[in-house]
């Protein structure tokens, strides 16, 4: 048996101060493009009732949900997706305000997947959902947004993969599949399955045209030449109007600027059910999933009753930092003060002064002597010593220049005592310069 | 330029897949050499070849730890992996099906908690659960299958079967095709973005070939 007090369960990590600086300076990065942009960020709960999440599908379905009761017996869900979270929280309490809503979140998902440790069951996204409107110009600037955050955290070479859910949607209503059959050709156009595609669609009844668009949607990716390949005669006005759609959005994101990191692929389909139209994944060398996610979901505010339009896009925080791979910033050293016996209030005074000017001050507790601190900044990344002692006097060991400078306190913090006490100091406040910020009783 | 690495399914595929690999100017000569190495390059082609169990081939391929992969359709089937199935080989043809007591043929529907033996208990349980909605109870073994009807152990089992000349000699008969299968090429999703050009070239001379066969 084992001693499972001293193990994560599967598929959750602890994460350690220097994989952890990585990351909130990501989330941080992600947070400024976010923000910048106008999206206002919201938090949602932890946990939902499950019923929340019912019907939502695919990747988020009944079996990957982490579920336990309240004190009622009615079934709670660890919050598994986001973007339903904040559909419920718009349409239940912001309905009623000016369109569009902005949102941006960061924060953890957790998924039951069955895969065996190796796939985590807690990740952190960080993502936005624009609500309340159906223009093009929403899908691309959620995907806009997306690109500008990728970048800023640093990830140059990635692609942007854009699909169309509904051009697809148009083709099976065209063919007048039932559910289970759609699902099944679903299934395989998106693993590219040809041969399985194809023992479907020669069985069905339908125009040649439409026929052979269905055997080639899993090749229908690249530039722009592929929405006008999709053109075939005898689309529907539902197929058309997504091409129609996919063509603007792109466009836009061309005029913006991201051609080079856009690219179509009306093979990629929907993996969470509400996508309703764009849908979009990122990609990057390194990682073998996307690093991000998105689409419009024009249906889901409705099941929350307020029926809008809306897209959104979450980024995959723990996959852009293996992207990233290890590339841990450089770390802010440390400075350590040391205090003699009686000048535990100068040292603190001292410390907080200059933490309060930006500085990275830590505090020596142990009970050893100078020496037993000097050994601890020798085996920590302590940049700098300052030892203070009781009457004031400072003395400032700098590790990295090898040098001992010795000072005061107040001198290292600009007070210039010494100017303060020569000029008759009554106090008549006449100090020649802005530093003199304590209570005048030096002299 | 990166380096594409294949996962090959050790044993007859990666044999196979190797001809391929050789007719389309890959240099696959240091694989054929008898050593215990798990990892050969090709610098000219920038191309690394790994040989791994057949059934961790979709998960190198899933998690990109390899971007191309050959491997069976039957352990496609039972890994559920999230990859692109583009080129169906057509070597290593055989299929899936349910086999047991001749007996039991046509019987299957009848019996109520089926008890079914198989090394492919997702392919097994997808066929009688989704495809026939029928709930059964599923015996996982790792080898030697037709020994579980024999000793009562299962009723039926879910096997590969290519001739079907070892049922035969232990008394047991195809009682129902679950799919056919072949050895298929599959790719990583983010690779095949990402090096479209190189991933779409060997995918159209591998179905050259291969239709052409």
């Amino acid at each position: 048996m084992s001693d499972w007090k001293l193990h994560t369960p599967n598929g959750v990590n602890d994460i350690l101060p220097e994989e952890c600086s990585i990351k909130k300076e990501i989330e941080s990065t992600i947070w400024s493009v976010f923000t910048s942009i106008g999206y206002k960020e919201v938090e949602t709960p932890s946990f939902e009732y499950y019923d929340c999440y019912i019907g939502t599908g695919g990747q988020i379905s009944q079996e990957t949900m982490f579920k336990f009761f309240d004190e009622q017996g009615r079934i709670l869900t660890l919050r598994s997706d986001f973007t339903t979270s904040i559909a419920r929280m718009a349409a239940t309490k912001e309905a009623d305000k000016v369109m569009p809503l902005r949102y941006m979140y960061t924060g953890n998902v957790f998924r039951a997947e069955q895969t065996q440790g190796a796939r985590r069951r807690e990740f952190t996204q960080s993502g936005i959902e624009l609500i309340g409107s159906y223009s093009p110009a929403a899908d691309a600037e959620v995907i806009s947004a997306a690109i500008e955050a990728i970048m800023a955290v640093g990830i140059e070479d990635f692609s942007m993969e854009i699909g169309q859910v509904a051009f697809f949607n148009g083709l099976v209503e065209q063919a007048g599949l039932d559910e289970a059959l759609t699902e099944k050709l679903r299934e395989r156009i998106d693993s590219k399955d040809s041969v399985g595609i194809k023992t479907i669609v020669n069985k069905l009844d339908i125009d040649d045209d439409i026929k052979n668009l269905m055997i080639e949607l899993p090749y229908l990716f690249g530039d722009l030449n592929t929405i006008e390949k999709a053109y075939v005669n005898g689309l529907n006005e539902t197929s058309k109007l997504a091409l129609d759609n996919l063509k603007r959005i792109y466009e836009l994101l061309c005029l913006y600027g991201f051609e080079k990191y856009i690219s179509i692929d009306l093979g990629m389909l929907q993996s969470i059910d509400y996508y309703t139209g764009s849908i979009f994944k990122c990609y990057t060398h390194g990682v073998g999933f996307p690093i991000c996610a998105g689409g419009r979901y024009d249906k889901l505010m409705g099941r929350f009753g307020a029926p809008k339009g809306a897209v959104g896009v979450a980024i995959g925080i723990n996959r852009i930092m293996t992207a990233l791979g290890r590339k841990a910033s450089e770390g802010v050293s440390a400075s350590l003060i040391f205090a003699e016996k009686n000048a535990e209030g100068i040292a603190y005074e001292l410390a907080y002064n200059l933490r309060v000017n930006g500085c990275l001050v830590e505090m020596y507790i142990g009970d050893g002597d100078y020496r037993d601190a000097e050994e601890y900044s020798n085996r920590t990344d302590i940049g700098c010593m300052l030892r203070v002692f009781p009457d004031g006097k400072l003395q400032i060991k700098d590790f990295t220049k090898q040098e001992i400078i010795e000072t005061t306190a107040n001198a290292f913090l600009g007070y210039y005592e010494d100017d303060c006490c020569d000029d008759d100091c009554g106090c008549g406040h006449d100090h020649h310069d802005g530093h003199h910020h304590h209570d005048c009783d030096c002299c | 330029m990166r380096y594409l690495t294949v996962a090959l399914a050790k044993g007859r595929l990666a044999e196979l897949a190797m001809d391929i690999f050789t007719q389309i100017g890959m240099d696959c000569a240091e694989m054929r050499e008898k050593t215990r190495k798990l990892i050969f390059t090709d610098e000219v082609n920038k191309m690394k070849f790994i040989l791994v169990k057949a059934s961790d081939v979709p998960t190198y391929v899933e998690y990109g730890a390899a971007d191309i992969g050959i491997v069976g359709k039957d352990t496609i089937l039972e890994e559920c992996r999230n990859l692109y199935e583009m080129v169906d080989l057509g070597f290593g043809k055989c299929k899936m099906a349910v086999c047991g007591p001749v007996e039991l043929k046509g019987k299957l529907d009848k019996i109520t908690n089926l008890r079914v033996a198989s090394k492919y208990p997702h392919i097994a349980l997808k066929y009688f659960q989704d495809d026939k909605g029928q709930t059964i109870d599923i015996i996982k073994l790792n080898g030697s299958v037709e020994l579980a009807p024999l000793v009562g152990l299962s009723d039926v089992i879910v096997d590969i079967v290519e001739t079907g000349k070892t049922l035969k000699e232990n008394g047991l008969d195809v009682l129902e095709d679950v799919c056919p299968l072949s050895a298929r090429f599959v790719v990583n999703k983010v690779s095949m973005k990402m090096e479209k050009e190189r991933i779409m070239h060997i995918v159209e001379e591998f179905t050259k070939l291969t239709e052409a066969e």
